[in-house]
């Protein structure tokens, strides 16, 4: 579904991604673990258009999506949730998701299927996404590119700013899409959960993968362990 | 009580005069300073027009070629400007915009010198509480509330509404959305030339507008931007009621000479208490 060869990006002068390459097949979750400023957030961003890779391909359902802009990769079904939630603040929770489907227009559907994984997301339809809380506003920037139908679900620490709880129970919902199919590809520092999600893994360190594999077989690798989960 | 009518009539004006230039600033962080000069082309082309073409079709046609400006402004300066980030951004757009400004203030001046867009609507003032209104100011007010109710209907209502204020809120947000930030940036620049061009029908109405008046109307609307917060279009149409009913009062109870001056103190005292503007979002 997704396959990125020999991928390069970067700012300015510098590359923070170096050569990197990964694949994700239709309806598997894939991790990608690193530390801070491992590169994990540049590689996402160069998918999704957000930055112009510099050298290396990107196909997804075998068309090229490299040179394309942002919003026409969004339409072609990648969508991405940044760490930042990039919600907009002053809209309702209702206009938020409803611009979730943009380019489809208004989908009722795909609006009760957000609710069924988020039911808090129906008592909140009126508030404005700028007032609700870190894991409130998690769950709108999930639910916002659910509303696209997308192919492939990219999210990027999507436990940023929450509470150990609120952390576990967004991966839980992440579980909940996983098994109902969903392509998921994740950027993330909290290597546990990430790993427990994943059907495969890759660790990124400096902007290059450093490993790759089954996510239990990371698990129980002892490099990864003492790295990454705090045990020795 | 007049004082005030006649406050509140020239508010909406300013708030119409003003709007387009807050949501160009919304979208892209850059300013129009050739803003009143489009509404000056718009009403130099409905004076020439008016002569050929009945009033109704010169009016759609002088908005047609403030928006038609504004669109040959997108796609030319701005491309350069929206390349840039930041404040690199903000001072080209000032450059090249003023320049833009002289030229278009050069070319009327010298084609049209002493054409004037003077607008009159016949007939006795009308009685509004007591007050004598005269007909062209209560058509201008009619004009630029109307004007200004479609355009919140439209951004609040409409899909394609919610992609610009989508834009205004966080553009990459919008890009993931699969919004092409800058289609919503051209279709808005092109709209704040048909709406300088309505401001400037209005205008029309109540007094005159005539080739030289572009630098002024840029001036107010930059005020009123300002003083309703950058990007904000509630914002804009607040602070254009508040500065008209100042204003008018100050024409009214102190003289015409300083009316300017006080604008501009109470500018200046809106951005000492509220540094982003009456509604502006942080700083
Ligand atoms: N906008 C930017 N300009 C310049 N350098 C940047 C920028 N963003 C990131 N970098 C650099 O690129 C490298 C990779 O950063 P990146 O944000 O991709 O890491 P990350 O794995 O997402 O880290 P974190 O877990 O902290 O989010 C780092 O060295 C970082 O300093
Ligand atoms: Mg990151």
């Amino acid at each position: 579904m997704l396959q990125v060869e020999d991928l390069d990006a970067g700012y300015g002068e510098s590359l923070a991604v170096h050569a990197v390459s990964l694949h994700v097949d239709g309806g598997e979750a894939v991790a990608v673990i690193g530390s801070n400023g491992a590169g994990k957030t540049t590689l996402l961003r160069a998918i999704c258009g957000l930055l112009r890779p510099r050298a290396g391909t990107v196909t997804f359902n075998s068309e090229s999506l490299v040179g394309e802009p942002a919003h026409r990769i969004a339409r072609r079904g990648v969508a991405y949730v940044p760490a930042e939630r990039h919600l907009f603040p002053a809209m309702s929770v209702q206009e938020n998701l409803e611009l979730g489907a943009y380019p489809l227009r208004a989908d009722r559907r795909q609006l009760e299927l957000v609710f069924e994984l988020f039911p808090r997301l129906r008592d909140l339809l009126s508030q404005q996404a700028g007032t609700m809380s870190g894991g409130e506003q998690q769950m709108l920037a999930v639910g916002r590119a659910l509303m696209s139908r997308p192919g492939l679900l990219m999210l990027d620490e999507p436990t940023t700013g929450l509470a150990p709880i609120l952390a576990e129970e967004a991966y839980a919902s992440l579980g909940v899409l996983r098994g109902e199919g969903t392509t998921v590809l994740v950027a993330e520092q909290q290597v546990p959960l990430a790993l427990d999600l994943a059907d495969r893994a890759y660790v990124i360190e400096d902007g290059r993968i450093q490993m790759e594999g089954p996510a239990g077989d990371l698990q129980g690798n002892p490099d990864v362990r003492r790295a990454y989960m705090g045990i020795a | 009580m007049a004082v005030v009518f006649d406050g509140v009539a020239y508010g909406l004006q300013l708030g119409l005069l003003a709007v387009g230039l807050t949501m160009i600033y919304g979208l892209g962080g850059v300013l129009n300073l050739a803003h009143g000069q489009f509404a000056v082309l718009a009403a130099i082309a409905i004076a020439v027009l008016s002569d050929r073409l009945p009033t109704p079709a010169a009016l759609v046609a002088g908005l047609a070629i403030a928006a038609l400006a504004a669109l040959a402004t997108d796609a030319t300066i701005m491309r350069a400007v929206y390349r840039l980030d930041g404040e690199a951004r903000v001072l080209l757009s000032l450059l090249l915009t003023i320049g833009l400004a002289f030229v278009i203030d050069g070319l009327l001046i010298y084609n049209y010198p002493f054409t004037q867009l003077k607008l009159s609507v016949p007939g006795p003032a009308v009685d509004i509480l007591g007050v004598p209104m005269r007909r062209g100011s209560l058509a201008a007010s009619a004009l630029a509330l109307s004007a200004l109710a479609l355009l919140i209907v439209f951004l609040r209502y409409t899909r394609r509404g919610r992609a610009v204020r989508s834009v205004i809120q966080d553009e990459e947000g919008a890009q993931l959305c699969g919004i092409d930030p800058a289609r919503v940036r051209t279709a808005v620049f092109a709209l704040s030339g048909a709406l300088a061009g309505l401001a400037a029908v209005a205008e029309g109405l109540t007094s005159s507008v005539s080739a030289t008046d572009g630098t002024e109307l840029t001036i107010l609307a930059l005020i009123v931007t300002v003083v309703g917060g950058l990007g904000s279009v509630a914002g804009a149409l607040l602070a254009g009621l508040l500065l008209g009913l100042v204003y008018t009062m100050s024409q009214v109870y102190i003289g015409t000479y300083v009316t300017l001056v006080i604008l501009l103190l109470t500018a200046m005292v809106t951005i000492l208490i509220r540094p982003a503007g009456l509604l502006g979002r942080g700083v």
